[in-house]
């Protein structure tokens, strides 16, 4: 074996690794996936979400792994003149992906979420509905805003692009999810990294805003006990609520059918083993897979984008407005009902479950020690998960051509 | 309505078709919400009122009914010792009034011994 020869294979070596295909977009995505590792398990920041996605995002910017490969074009475009190879050739993830594609895993997830939610005390007090259905005020006021931005020609948001970045004022990740999925997968990482992160800065988004917006006696109400509400209306609720959402608006009905489903598996008492592992071992499994193939799709060179900077500014936008809205609503309350609502709980109508309802409680007792307004704030709390359901079933009967 | 039916079909949109859309979307999710809790509040009314019914129907006969062992104390009215450790009164008191809530027992029917706080290990 002679100099050249030991040259040549040292060069294949080389250009096969992936410090040879290695662009700046995916060494800025692998850097970027540092800082949200470092954030999950040092500052303990949404860990079981954040720490799935950012490695997600580090697996896919790895050149030359084809985690995300497409070769048999089963979800993009293959090149002119590219022979379409077997589905099993297809990255790991990209197949994994076909889960988030298809709407299986934020079906599963809600599901799940059902079966973990205590609809009590929504039951108890219905009008929390209406401050679920005023807390999605965001999503529509981003998507104003995304609109108009749409005409600076660098962004240009597409009113399908419009609606999947105002979905994240809806406060939840997995139909902030389904809905880029269908209407801009493109954009689904940015989307996704962006509902997610505002989720877990609820407690530092909302509170300016609902001092703010209220006056020290309102943020002073105490709202009376609720009532105990039966099993059997816990057990119908479930069964109504999907049957009446999916009569009304047939493109919500995935979402709430999954959600009433794992709720009727908790309440109805004779499914306690599928109530557990819908909310515990399917749960986790299915964080696992949406966490870390929404991850991957933040692909350096769609990631790295001024569209981007727009998607954080306008979900952040979206947050804002979804409080705004509950709580004018909550103050509207208060003033019908002759002060017997705490405007306070209308934030929590943005449907992050119990992030919102616990800030909701906090700031109330900030004003008065004696004041337990976390069961009220959790009916509003729940009610925004349906509302959110229900934007999004509309965004995607108007732009899901 | 003819404004919505061309957005559909559009690719594009303007600032005052986004401004229709966000109205139309709000009053939607409004009005699905509304009559959401309109139908619960009815719900929960037939429900109370069926209840209501069935007990006054299986009511047992004053005189035939055997004496029950433990009698209850009066709602507004509660005794025995509690202990408390690392936990503040109003704390303690949310925390049974959640038990009573969950459990559908009447606070003056349960028996807490002591509650406490765990560390995070």
């Amino acid at each position: 074996m002679n100099f050249e020869s030991i040259t040549e294979i040292l060069t294949g070596i080389w250009n096969s690794s992936g410090f040879a295909g290695i662009t700046w977009q995916n060494g800025v995505m692998i850097l970027v996936s540092f800082v949200f590792l470092f954030l999950a398990i040092k500052k303990k920041f949404e860990p079981l979400l954040l720490v799935p996605i950012a490695f997600g995002i580090l697996l896919a910017n790895m050149p030359a792994a084809g985690l995300m490969a497409d070769p048999a074009g089963l979800m993009t475009d293959l090149p002119p003149g590219a022979v379409r190879e077997p589905w099993y050739h297809d990255g790991v993830l990209r197949l994994i992906y076909a889960g988030v594609k298809s709407s299986i895993f934020p079906c599963l997830i809600f599901m799940g979420i059902g079966a973990m939610t205590d609809f009590g005390p929504l039951l108890a007090n219905p009008v929390s509905l209406l401050l679920g259905a005023a807390a999605q005020l965001g999503i529509y006021i981003a998507f104003i805003i995304a609109i108009a931005l749409g005409k600076i020609p660098a962004i240009g948001f597409t009113p399908e692009e419009a609606a999947s970045i105002a979905i994240i004022g809806g406060a939840d990740g997995p139909t902030a999810i389904l809905v880029a999925s269908k209407l801009a997968p493109q954009m689904l990482g940015p989307i996704a990294l962006a509902a997610y992160s505002y989720m877990a800065l609820i407690p530092l988004i909302q509170p300016p805003i609902m001092k703010a917006l209220t006056t020290e006696k309102e943020r002073k109400v105490e709202m009376k006990q609720l009532r105990t509400v039966t099993k059997t209306e816990k057990i119908l609720f479930p069964i109504v609520v999907f049957v009446v959402v999916a009569l009304l608006l047939p493109s919500a009905a995935p979402l709430i059918g999954f959600l009433m489903l794992g709720n009727l598996f908790k309440e109805c008492g004779v499914t306690e083993r599928l109530s557990d592992t819908a909310q515990n071992s399917l749960i986790n499994i299915v964080t696992i897979m949406l966490g870390t193939t929404v991850g991957a799709t933040a692909n350096g060179e769609d990631f790295l984008q001024p569209k981007t900077l727009a998607i954080v500014f306008l979900g952040l936008m979206a947050f804002c407005f979804s409080t705004v809205g509950g709580v004018l609503f909550g103050k509207l309350l208060y003033l019908i009902t002759g002060g017997k609502i705490n405007p306070l709980i209308g934030s929590a109508g943005v449907s992050a479950v119990p992030m919102a309802a616990r800030v909701s409680q906090t700031e109330g007792r900030k004003y008065n020690p004696k004041n337990f307004l976390l069961m009220h704030a959790m009916g509003a709390n729940v009610a925004g998960v349906i509302g959110s359901a229900v934007a999004a079933g509309f965004l995607l009967l108007m732009f899901g051509k | 309505m003819d404004m919505l039916l061309a957005i559909w079909k559009s690719e594009t949109m303007t600032v005052p078709e986004s401004l229709g859309v966000a109205v139309v979307g709000i009053l939607i999710v409004l009005a699905e919400l509304a009559f959401l809790a309109v139908f619960i509040i009815i719900l929960s009314k037939l429900i109370g009122f069926f209840t209501s019914k069935k007990k006054g129907a299986s009511q047992p006969d004053p005189i035939a009914s055997p004496v029950p062992a433990g009698v209850p104390l009066p709602d507004t009215r509660s005794e025995g010792t509690l202990d408390l450790i690392n936990v503040d009164e109003p704390t303690a008191a949310a925390i049974m009034a959640i038990v009573s809530n969950e459990s559908g027992i009447p606070l003056n029917r349960l028996s807490f011994k002591s509650i406490k706080l765990l560390e995070d290990k």
